[in-house]
């Protein structure tokens, strides 16, 4: 069995009801989804107890209803599990993963600054990366937005 | 509160109409780092909402600009993403060309880096050498690509230039006389006290802060993390080659130099292995326009550590999602720890060691004193000056050193 | 032209001081910047010295596409530069805003911020190239 599926099955076994959802889309790449009310069992559970000692980065996603957000988890033999979950356009709030990784902050800072989703639990500091006169409510990694409405 | 200090820390020059946020805001005791806010974006182009605009070929060329040292690094990850999303499987020999570059490209910026640390600590004999030695990469890069930088060497499928006899000659002479001068400076980086005190006990970032923190690239290794993607998650032509991880303990900025030194040699045992056993065959295959639906992570170690792109499609001609995650981000966490508790006469080499942005090191850097309301603002060039000021009241002088090395410099 | 004036000019010429400000940009067209000073282009033999303020200089060396961020900047330090004062922009992205030219945040080149004197394209713009727009440069203000 190779180490990928020896991740996937330990997966499908502790969590079934996110059993189909889990794929290895090719040697050393798993992927993964789970709704936000169980989001931080699993996250938990994979990084403390199978292990992915390396945050690539957190990806965000404008998927028109909702926001996407994928978290890239490496092992050091290359193994990357990425988990993707996601919030309600209406009230997009997630709690940080700072506790787990200390470089998310400036990943989620980005979550904020280009798609308005508002990350709680983050310590205060300057955002990232848009400057500080942008114009409030302007979120460039909308799908919708539309760079006409900044005043050149 | 230290005042006896000859070298104040000079006030740049302040416009009241000075909007630009500071780089760097420190909060400074004496002469002590009590804590780093680093504020990134100064470059912030937009360039990911620009890759949702332009079609996939386009975007090739887009990320190559994201750094101008790395530019291969990001346009390789990123095409390699697409490429695996599309299902293509390019030709190896487009793999071995994606690889020599990425190695030369390796190379040229770990000379730069030398030069640009050797100028940090007052050592510029060491930039007019290396970057003298650069040229030679830059030109064989120009030679094989066209271009001394943004080589525009990757397509959707492949390479777009091949290479030829007279050009692999040409190399492996450049080779040589490169490994040549590399062990040169590893003489003198490992063997000239006034180097070794100064860069020694620097940025210390011990193993278990380097992976509590996330630490990416030489940054990391020199801690002894044995992190490289070139061999965690080979691609390109890299599970074809035989080469070491470079680790190193010293955990400092004198480690990070000699990870970055070693490296050089184990990118020219990989240049050569590469050009004698360049394989046969067409150098790209056929991408479609529209990249089928799907999603990809790409991951490459750039010369400044990990650099990682995720693509995603919806079938179109156009990414709907292009996310690029540049290594030096990831080593953000690790710099503000190793500078606090620290000299601010330290703040330029432990930044420079972990090999950032150039633009970064153009800012302007506020000083904030306990039970002091007013804030100073200086300029990176004064902290240069205050920096070397600093260590040759302490007994650390570069003088001697580059009066030496001057003597034995020959123009190429 | 004033006796006056031509000697500042004529002292211009013969040693212009230059201040080297990146708007934004990814880093290339600097460092050919600084390659262009050491001692294989050797920009420095035409006279030429990097300076770190804007009161000291004369030519302002620009890279970058100038972001948002950045912009209240260059122009500040545009206005602190005594006359006559000139601005070279380095690289496509300086010229026209490049591959960049627009992105949202990127205002697309030197001119849309400040008043440019030479335009030096390229991507990056070479060493050589950035020699030749700067004794250009130098050659038309002896002309004047």
């Amino acid at each position: 069995m190779s180490q990928e599926e020896i991740i996937v099955n330990n997966l499908k076994e502790k969590f079934p009801n996110i059993a189909d959802s889990i794929k290895i889309q090719r040697p050393r790449r798993i992927f993964l989804e789970v709704n936000q009310a169980e989001f931080r069992e699993v996250f938990d559970y994979c990084v403390k107890k199978i292990g992915f000692p390396h945050l690539c980065t957190i990806t965000g996603l404008d998927k028109i209803e909702k926001f996407e957000l994928i978290y890239h988890l490496a092992q050091d033999n290359g193994n990357i599990l990425n988990i993707r979950t996601s919030v309600p356009k209406e009230k997009p709030v997630l709690k940080t993963i700072i506790n787990y990784y200390a470089g998310a902050e400036i990943y989620e800072r980005e979550l904020m600054d280009l798609f308005g989703m508002k990350v709680e639990g983050l310590p205060e500091g300057n955002r990232y990366p848009l400057p500080d006169d942008w114009p409030k409510d302007q979120f460039p990694l909308r799908k919708d937005w539309d760079p006409k409405s900044l005043e050149k | 509160m230290h005042d006896s200090h000859k070298f104040k820390i000079p006030i740049g020059p302040q416009h009241p109409a000075l909007k630009e946020p500071e780089s760097f805001s420190v909060a400074l005791k004496g002469e002590k780092i009590m804590g780093v806010d680093i504020r990134l974006g100064y470059n912030h182009r937009g360039i990911e909402k620009a890759c949702e605009e332009r079609t996939f070929l386009q975007d090739v060329y887009l990320v190559e600009r994201v750094c101008g040292i790395c530019s291969h690094s990001h346009s390789t990850c990123f095409v390699q993403a697409v490429e695996e999303i599309a299902g293509l499987e390019i030709p190896a020999r487009a793999k071995y060309l994606r690889t020599l570059i990425a190695e030369l490209e390796r190379v040229h910026s770990h000379l730069l880096w030398l030069g640009v640390a050797g100028h940090e600590i007052g050592f510029d004999t060491l930039l007019m050498y290396t970057w003298r030695d650069r040229e030679i990469v830059m030109d064989i890069l120009a030679q094989f690509t066209g271009n001394r930088v943004n080589y525009g060497l990757n397509t959707i499928g492949g390479v777009r230039r091949d290479i030829d006899a007279s050009q692999v000659k040409d190399a492996l002479k450049a080779v040589d006389t490169l490994e040549e001068r590399t062990k040169y400076y590893i003489e003198i980086a490992t063997s000239e006290v006034t180097i070794i005190k100064r860069l020694s006990g620097v940025g210390v970032l011990s193993y278990e802060d380097a992976i509590r923190l996330d630490a990416v690239g030489p940054t990391a290794r020199a801690s002894g993390v044995k992190r490289d993607v070139r061999k965690n998650d080979p691609y390109a032509a890299y599970a074809d080659v035989s080469f070491d991880i470079i680790t190193d303990d010293h955990s400092d900025v004198y480690g990070r130099t000699v990870v970055r030194l070693k490296e050089l040699l184990e990118s020219f045992k990989i240049i050569r292995q590469v050009l004698h056993n360049l394989p046969a065959g067409p150098i790209v295959i056929k991408a479609p326009r529209k990249i089928p639906a799907g999603e990809a992570i790409s991951r490459y170690e750039a010369p400044r550590g990990e650099d990682v792109h995720f693509v995603k499609s919806n079938g179109g001609e156009k990414p709907e999602r292009a996310k690029i995650r540049a290594p030096t981000l990831a080593n953000v966490q690790a710099v503000k720890h190793m500078l606090k508790d620290r000299f601010l006469a330290d703040m330029p080499i432990v930044i420079a060691a972990i090999d950032p942005c150039f633009s970064c090191t153009d800012r302007a850097i506020e000083i904030s004193r306990p039970g002091e309301k007013r804030k100073e603002v200086i300029t990176w060039p004064a902290l240069h000056d205050y920096s070397i000021g600093w260590h040759r009241e302490h007994g650390i002088d570069f003088s001697a050193l580059n009066k030496k090395l001057k003597k034995g410099f020959k123009t190429s | 032209m004033s006796i006056v004036k031509s000697a500042i000019n004529w002292a211009r010429i013969k040693s212009p001081w230059l201040l080297h400000f990146n708007t934004g940009a990814c880093n290339a067209c600097d460092i050919e910047i600084i390659a262009a000073l050491t001692p294989r282009y050797d920009l420095e033999r035409f006279g030429v010295q990097l300076k770190g303020t804007p009161r000291h200089a004369d030519i302002l060396v620009c890279s970058g596409p100038v972001t948002r961020q950045i912009e209240s900047r260059l122009v500040c330090i545009y206005e602190q530069m005594p006359a006559p004062k000139f601005v070279i922009a380095v690289g496509t992205c300086s010229c026209s805003g490049g591959v960049f030219k627009g992105c949202y945040n990127v205002k697309s080149g030197i001119d849309q911020a400040i008043p440019v004197s030479a335009y030096i394209p390229g991507c990056p713009a070479s060493p050589k190239a950035i020699i030749d727009g700067v004794v250009k440069l130098l050659s038309s203000l002896k002309e004047k």
